[in-house]
């Protein structure tokens, strides 16, 4: 039916190892076979971002890779963001905005603008906007969203540069 | 207790620690390692007949543990029944799964449970089936034609239901108008799409014979309901819980066709199955909503008044009624916040081989909403006049509330002409009035346009609903027990999906008991364990569970004042509840803590004569009337008039949902509103193909669902009017949002293109529909330009 992978990755820090088949898509992987639901899925098409995880620090849409592809590559989902401890200032920052409702799209959200503010720029408005096309949201209309990640990207890029 | 601290304070949010972390809980993460998982085989035809089945292939699979016929599941089920009827609909005996004709593309026809969903799918490609396609139609109109192919044989002419009112003398103000304007208006279908889609976690229990059901729906205690009725089991025997869901707007309401197949399948494999729908069936399986082409007139005198409206339309219900069917509210709020008491509306509901229609945030108002307020603005480009004023002066003054507008729906209170008055000055209309001839020399486009609502929310009492034919009543309940340390819990059949009900409702019980929303905890969407519930649903939430939870609450308050004066030897009328504790009125040093009081009623060691132990309250509360919201919205646009292309540049609602128990997350449903209200007005369509009967753009590649980079930043304003008929005063606010948006735009673009005279009829409005517009316009005799 589908050939079986050993496959190596590090999620959050871990290092995990496990078989694969050849078709297990990277999401299914994450949540079912490693159990870290925080990673959503909302389209299975690369359209709604839900499923957004970084790898190797870069943004994927992990519902559009298969699992062997990730084999030897190190991955950030959001339960690695604050891990047990106090809220990530991404966290913190939607929070604060009332950036969540229904909280189903939040965790693509936080890692997209993670990987945003790791490219050192201070976004806002319509730019910012842009930025975050990849993900969508049906509860927020996005104002407190894209106010989130405002705030986020002037306090975390603005102190690194300050 | 009088004086509510948390009522009105934006709390932040009790749901989002957990949330944020990824460590909500939806349907999909509830992983049961024995658990099987269903795939669902889907009729690829508008309408056909199944003319043999073989699933043989499919059951030697390694894997696969079960397959489901619609054969069977037509024997051992009832069909679904409809809980919001139309007046004499006829009935469509609605199966989980149709045998042997199926009426749309994506009826469920055939299940697999198998080790994993890859296999279950690989499983599904194994089953062979014969079908011999039949006739089919996909438009409303078409379909009540004589000689359209008909969906049941035992409903004539594919007519579901057909109803009239008529209000006043409509016929003489139309003879007696000074200006008739009339149009032909095209409302699209579209879905709410929430970014959690569906699914369900069944156990059955061959020992218990019980059903555990764990499901993504805004309404367990229907659900189970629904289930018990169409499985012909006892309500008792069925457990239905809603963990975190990832959205509702309407969509995750009552039972669906996959529920039942994925019950059937755990009671006969005696294992618990599991079903996840993906997003292409999402499409297919989820109502669809707002399809309807409506016929409407408006009548005026010479001096701007509006005099009577005549409305005669046809709502496309797909194939089937389904539990909550097509909308209600069309009638009812077709009249708007206007002085308007003649009328006559004529309403009929067609059967289609589509996807079958149900509730969507807004329940038909977005739709009245955008027929009036495009013909209002008609009206005054006949008459001459300046659409803002035509509006200002036909809107209901503050001193002529209560009014009962000409479909029966008794608007409460409010401002109406501030509203709009607050709309217009915060967009800028004067200015954009002042500068247009002269943007226009320049062949810069730029128009501002408006539209008012009154908004239904909550439902006039379940007496109301029961003379509808509903079956549900309009009450919530509350379960709330304090604990030995002086923490409340509350226990309530609401399922939490974005609304911040843990949030609200912990603010509003916190306040009655002398808490602070962290000392509240929250237990919702279980079957088991709470009271009877209805659901979050009709912006009700807020309106009957605080009124459940002022009454529980006031009891619990009053069996602690009697607790605490007979431990300190006061008289409980001279105790009061405050920040947690209980103290003399006269002497705040004469106190008992609340935890202290709790303790007390829990040992049960020294009670007052009379009193049991423990803390615990439940009540129901059934609202004694609708809340009445409303609201004004202002936008401006620019239009390019040679490609159609617009940009809008401000978008303004003003809106009064009376009380806020938390204006941050009231804040938060109105942008969520405006933002499906715009999804729907600019970008979504769920179009049919009408030869081949298909759906043609149902993935999420090809709707399009608008992103951040879609939609403007919007600026909201609100009045607060306190409901006078429910808890707190507050008023619904979950769907508000969404009723505006078509037309203000609608009209932004049409003022701006006034010197082409373009009128806009149908939505979405994109900008090939305006250039569209533009074009016909343009070779329309040159009369329709003023
Ligand atoms: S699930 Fe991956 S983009 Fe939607
Ligand atoms: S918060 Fe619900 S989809 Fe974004």
């Amino acid at each position: 039916m589908s050939s079986r992978h050993r496959i190596r990755v590090t999620v959050n820090g871990r290092a995990y190892e496990r078989d694969v088949q050849g078709r297990r898509l990277l999401v299914d992987f994450l949540r079912h076979d490693l159990g870290l639901y925080g990673t959503h899925v909302g389209c299975e098409q690369g359209v709604c971002g839900a499923c957004t995880v970084l790898l190797d620090g870069q943004v994927v849409k992990s519902c559009l890779m298969l699992a062997p592809q990730a084999d030897g590559r190190t991955l950030t989902t959001v339960e690695g963001l604050a891990g047990r401890g106090e809220l990530h200032p991404v966290q913190e920052a939607f929070r604060e905005a009332h950036g969540l409702q229904c909280g189903y799209c939040t965790p693509g959200f936080l890692l997209s603008a993670v990987a945003l503010a790791d490219r050192g720029v201070v976004l806002e408005g319509k730019s910012l906007r842009a930025e975050l096309a990849g993900n969508l949201c049906r509860c927020t209309g996005y104002q407190n969203i894209v106010e989130a990640v405002e705030r986020y990207l002037r306090q975390t890029v603005g102190s690194r540069r300050g | 207790m009088d004086k509510l601290p948390w009522v009105g304070v934006s709390v932040k949010r009790k749901e989002d620690e957990r949330l944020l972390r990824g460590a909500g809980r939806f349907l999909d993460d509830l992983d049961d390692t024995v658990a099987l998982h269903a795939a669902i085989g889907r009729c690829p035809y508008p309408h056909a007949r199944i003319r043999g089945i073989d699933p043989g292939g499919a059951l030697e699979m390694a894997g696969v543990e079960a397959v489901l016929l619609g054969r069977d599941v037509v024997a051992r089920t009832e069909p679904t029944n409809v809980l919001r009827p139309f007046p004499g609909a006829a009935t469509t005996a609605y199966y989980a799964m149709a045998h042997p004709v199926a009426r749309y593309e994506g009826e469920p026809v055939v299940a697999v449970a198998a080790r994993d969903r890859y296999e279950a799918e690989d499983a599904l490609e194994r089953i062979a089936i014969d079908w011999e396609p039949l006739p089919h139609v996909v438009d409303a109109e078409e379909a009540l034609r004589s000689g359209s192919p008909l969906l049941f044989d035992q409903v004539p002419s594919n007519l579901l239901a057909a109803s009239t009112v008529k209000a006043g003398d409509p016929d003489a103000a139309f003879r007696q108008a000074a200006a008739v304007v009339k149009g032909k208006l095209r409302i699209n279908r579209v879905t709410g799409l929430p970014i959690e889609t569906r699914g369900l976690l069944a156990r059955y229990s061959d020992q218990t014979r019980t059903l555990e059901v764990w499901s993504s729906t805004q309404t367990p205690h229907l659900v189970r309901a629904q289930l018990a009725h169409v499985l012909r089991m006892a309500e008792s025997d069925i457990r239905v819980i809603a963990p975190d869901v990832g959205g509702g707007f309407g969509i995750k309401m009552c039972v669906y066709p996959e529920d039942v197949v994925v019950c059937l399948l755990a009671i006969d494999i005696g294992r618990p199955v599991k079903w996840v729908e993906d997003r292409v069936e999402h499409f297919r399986g989820c109502t669809h909503a707002r399809e309807a082409v409506h016929e409407l007139e408006l009548a005026g005198s010479a001096d701007g008044t509006l005099t009577a409206l005549r409305d005669r339309y046809v709502i496309d219900a797909g194939a089937y009624n389904s539990p909550f069917g097509p909308p209600m509210l069309t009638n009812l709020m077709l009249p708007g916040p206007y002085r308007l008491r003649d009328g006559e509306i004529e309403r009929r509901v067609a059967l289609t081989n589509k996807v079958p229609v149900g509730p969507y945030r807004g329940y038909g108002q977005p739709e009245s909403n955008f027929v009036r307020e495009v013909l209002l603005d008609r009206l005054a480009r006949k008459l001459g006049q300046d659409p803002a004023d035509l509006r200002r002066k036909n809107l209901l003054r503050p001193d002529e509330l209560p009014f009962q507008n000409l479909t029966g729906a008794t608007y409460d209170s409010g401002d109406y002409v501030r509203c709009l008055d607050l709309a217009l000055s915060r967009v800028g209309y004067d200015e954009v009035r002042a500068g247009q001839a002269a943007w226009r020399r320049e062949h810069r486009y730029v128009g501002v346009g408006v539209s008012c609502y009154a908004e239904f929310t909550g439902y006039p009492s379940s007496a109301f609903l029961g003379r509808t034919g509903a079956g549900f009543g309009a009450y919530e309940s509350v379960t709330i027990r304090m604990d030995r340390a002086g923490r409340a819990a509350i226990y309530t059949g609401v399922s939490t999906f974005g609304q911040g009900m843990e949030t609200t409702f912990a603010q509003v019980c916190a306040s009655s008991l002398g808490l602070e929303p962290a000392d509240i905890t929250i237990y919702g969407g279980d079957s088991r364990g709470t009271p009877y519930s209805v659901g979050g649903f009709a912006s009700r939430t807020m309106i009957a569970g605080a009124g459940a939870i002022a009454t529980a609450t006031g009891e619990i308050r009053a069996k602690m004042l009697r607790l605490a004066g007979h431990l300190l030897g006061v008289a409980p009328e001279h105790l009061e509840v405050a920040a947690g504790v209980v103290r003399r009125t006269d002497d705040p040093s004469v106190q008992l803590s609340i935890r202290e009081v709790s303790e007390a009623a829990f040992l049960g060691h020294r009670l007052p004569p009379g009193d049991d132990p423990g803390l615990e309250a439940t009540a129901y509360h059934d609202p004694p009337a609708s809340a009445f919201g409303y609201g004004s919205v202002a936008a401006r646009v620019e239009v390019d008039p040679r490609s159609g292309a617009f940009d809008l540049q401000r978008y303004v609602l003003v809106h009064d949902c009376g009380t806020q128990v938390n204006p941050m997350i009231v804040e938060g449903q109105i942008h969520g509103g405006i933002a499906q209200g715009l999804a729907a007005a600019l970008f979504e369509e769920l179009q049919y193909d009408r030869d081949t009967g298909q759906l043609v753009n149902g993935t999420l590649v090809d709707y399009f669902a608008p992103s951040a980079a879609d939609l403007p930043r919007f600026e909201l304003d609100h009045l607060e009017t306190p409901a006078p008929a429910t808890s707190l005063g507050v008023k619904g606010v979950g769907e508000g949002g969404t009723i505006g948006a078509a037309a203000a735009v609608a009209n932004a673009i049409g003022d701006a293109l006034a010197p082409f005279g373009v009128e806009l009829d149908r939505l979405p409005i994109t900008a090939e529909s305006v250039w569209r517009a533009l074009e016909a316009a343009r070779s329309r005799p040159a009369a329709a330009v003023n």
